[in-house]
């Protein structure tokens, strides 16, 4: 039965190892950020600019103020709208339809819902370019009818694309907040629990150990017999 | 106090009796291996299942047009609301690994032969309850997934000859999975784990009645049983910590890893996904359903591989007690078994293309020939084990009971 443990165990890492997906071109790799400038410059973006066109109907200004970003920020960013609304889109179903010929998906849970996830978002961002044909288009999403929003298509110069690299690592930073808020709170407790667990597994074995002892001197003393 | 309470009780109710025969006092084999450890822990994983649906239903809304936006209303909004929906979703990926290794288990062991048939058989019913819940649960939060998983597996039910597009119909509600879909399977994976318990007390009294198989297979006499508590209670107790480590790893760590990025879509009927797959637990009957070219063919092969275990404790026509531990031929058959169904759950995960198509083929092959040839291979291991001589403990046990009496019978 222990090779039956170590198929078990080669098992579980093939399954980890293949639920990665093939792709046509290999995704950017994006170190996600979960501090509070980095995300803050994030939503920055994400109102000021997708907005234009996206909502983020899971996200309240509530949420944001309670992620600890400054009150005025948060006052600039909703204007009149109550803290309890939903970021909205600027633009209508029927408008974006008519202008892009594609409805602008809710961003809330986007930095999830695509095969490759935060790391798909980044490199969707950055990865605008203009076809020989003078055609706006994509490496990661061929003929999308989302524009270049971040401007990066025809920018050669090394400074400012290192700028807008971390403009679109800002903006999935936020995303990846956006699309699991909990995540830190997450992550935090479950150290503990862990801990924890690990703690009373120690004692749990010792005190089965403990009581697995008396059974021993009970068969000894049945042999002396 | 409480001993005049639980005296009480005891002149109206066999409260310590009951405790002592079935609990405390059980007689358990001594020898029993950690393997063991993963019936209580089905027992566990159930009941926490039913603990943390009980209150995703508090905030839950089956309604195709809120059921996507409750679930989010639960992951951020609900007080660890989070916590309970990743409890949840992983715990169903916990329940099949724990449900399959714990057959496994009785696979390797041969604890389903007799007289452990009912045992057995009612294990094969809780797996099949399982399936369905699980199944059912995968609609609620109403993602892509959700929805062409469901529309994909009901579709099956119409290879149904004559009635086909009818049990479909009654299966949905609907002529499409829609609202009466989703209404319908949040009742019943409601209904369902209860159901599972009463089977589960099914399962316990044919335990009881029959009492656990051991590692040899050879039904131990008196003095090799020690009394479940503490024994067993301490070492479930350690088990179950160790499980809980590695489920809580993947509850606070990887809690995505069981859930499509398809699935964090609402439910679009008008856009299909690229790959529908379903979820892994599956992957090893779907493998099936694809191997075989025709759809009824297909559909009437992955039932079959799901319920075929039950011919086990006829098709195993060994004299030899017990599984693996005596019986080297077996042991290899296990394995090969087990690697074919890991096999099969690889080829279900990826798309029908190339090599792939010949392999699964040839591991449906396998798959069930196993199941036919374990007639023919049990019965010619035991005639070449006998020419060859038993160890002396299984001797012992032949001279006490001639081989051509049913020794198993009492
Ligand atoms: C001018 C309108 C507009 C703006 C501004 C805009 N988008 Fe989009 N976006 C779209 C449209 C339209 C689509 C749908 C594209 C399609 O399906 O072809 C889209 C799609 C997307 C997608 C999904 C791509 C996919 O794989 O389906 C992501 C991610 C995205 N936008 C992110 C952003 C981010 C982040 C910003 C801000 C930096 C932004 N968008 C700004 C219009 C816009």
């Amino acid at each position: 039965m222990r090779i039956a443990m170590k198929l078990l165990s080669a098992c579980m890492l093939f399954w980890l190892v293949g639920g990665a997906y093939a792709a046509g071109m290999a995704l950017n790799k994006v170190e996600v950020s979960v501090d509070l400038p980095a995300l803050e410059r994030g939503a920055d973006t994400v109102i000021d600019t997708c907005t234009v066109c996206h909502s983020l109907k899971y996200i309240r200004f509530r949420d944001l103020a309670g992620l600890g970003f400054a009150k005025d920020k948060v006052q600039a960013w909703r204007g009149d709208s109550p803290m309890g609304s939903v970021i909205a889109s600027k633009m209508t179903v029927d408008s974006a339809l008519l202008a892009f010929g594609a409805v602008p998906p809710d961003l809330s849970l986007i930095a999830k819902a695509r095969e490759g996830g935060e790391n798909y978002v980044y490199s969707f961002l950055l990865g605008f370019y203009a076809a020989p044909d003078g055609m706006m288009t994509n490496h990661y999403f061929p003929g999308t009818k989302m524009p270049d929003a971040l401007g990066i298509a025809g920018v050669t110069d090394a400074a400012q694309r290192a700028l807008l690299e971390q403009k679109a690592r800002d903006v999935t930073s936020f995303l990846v907040w956006a699309a699991d808020p909990h995540a830190q709170e997450r992550q935090t407790l479950g150290y503990y629990v862990i801990g924890y667990l690990l703690l009373l597994t120690t004692l749990l074995y010792f005190l089965k150990r403990r009581i697995w002892a008396r059974l021993n001197t009970i068969q000894q003393n049945q042999h002396k017999e | 106090m409480l001993s005049r309470v639980i005296g009480w009780i005891d002149q109206r109710f066999p409260l310590t009796s009951f405790v002592k025969r079935e609990l405390t006092d059980y007689p358990t084999p001594r020898n029993l291996s950690y393997w063991w450890n993963f019936g209580f822990l089905a027992g566990f994983v159930l009941v926490l299942q039913i603990a943390t649906g009980i209150f995703l239903a508090m905030h839950y809304k089956a309604d195709v047009n809120l059921a996507f936006d409750s679930v989010q209303h639960i992951m951020r909004d609900i007080k660890y609301g989070w916590l309970l929906r990743y409890l949840h979703s992983t715990g169903a990926s916990a329940f099949f690994v724990v449900i399959y290794i714990h057959m496994a288990r009785t696979l390797y062991y041969g604890s389903y032969r007799a007289p452990r048939e009912l045992l057995w058989w009612t294990g094969q019913l809780l797996m099949l309850l399982i399936m369905a819940s699980a199944f059912m649960g995968y609609l609620l939060p109403w993602g892509q997934m959700s929805y062409w998983g469901a529309e994909v597996i009901t579709n099956l039910f119409g290879a149904t000859p004559l009635i086909g597009d009818r049990v479909v119909l009654w299966l949905r509600g609907d002529f499409a999975v829609g609202d009466a879909t989703l209404t319908r399977f949040y009742a019943l994976h409601y209904l369902f784990p209860f159901l599972i318990v009463a089977m589960v007390v099914i399962h316990m009294v044919a335990l009881h009645t029959v009492k656990s198989s051991n590692p040899s297979g050879i039904n131990l006499a008196a003095k090799d049983n020690i009394p479940f508590h503490p024994y067993y209670t301490s070492k479930d107790f350690f088990g179950l910590g160790i499980y809980l480590i590695i489920f809580c790893v993947f509850v606070f760590f990887l809690p995505h890893l069981f859930i499509e990025p398809n699935n964090y879509i609402p439910a679009n009927p008008l856009v299909t996904p690229l790959h529908i797959e379903p979820e892994w637990y599956f992957l090893p009957f779907y493998a099936i359903l694809r191997a075989i070219p025709d759809m009824l063919g297909g559909v009437v092969a992955m039932a079959l591989s799901v319920v075929i275990f039950a011919v086990l404790p006829f098709a195993d026509r060994s004299s030899i007690p017990g599984g693996a531990h005596y019986r080297p031929v077996f042991r290899v058959m296990f394995y090969v078994f087990i690697v074919d169904v890991l096999v099969l759950g690889y080829v279900g995960s990826q798309a029908p293309i190339g090599f792939l198509v010949p392999l699964g083929q040839i591991a449906t092959f396998i798959y069930f020939a196993t199941f036919i040839l374990l007639p023919f291979v049990s019965k010619a291991e035991d005639r070449w084990l006998r020419a060859r001589g038993l160890p002396p403990e299984l001797q012992a046990l032949f001279e006490q009971r001639p081989p051509r009496e049913k020794w198993l019978r009492k």
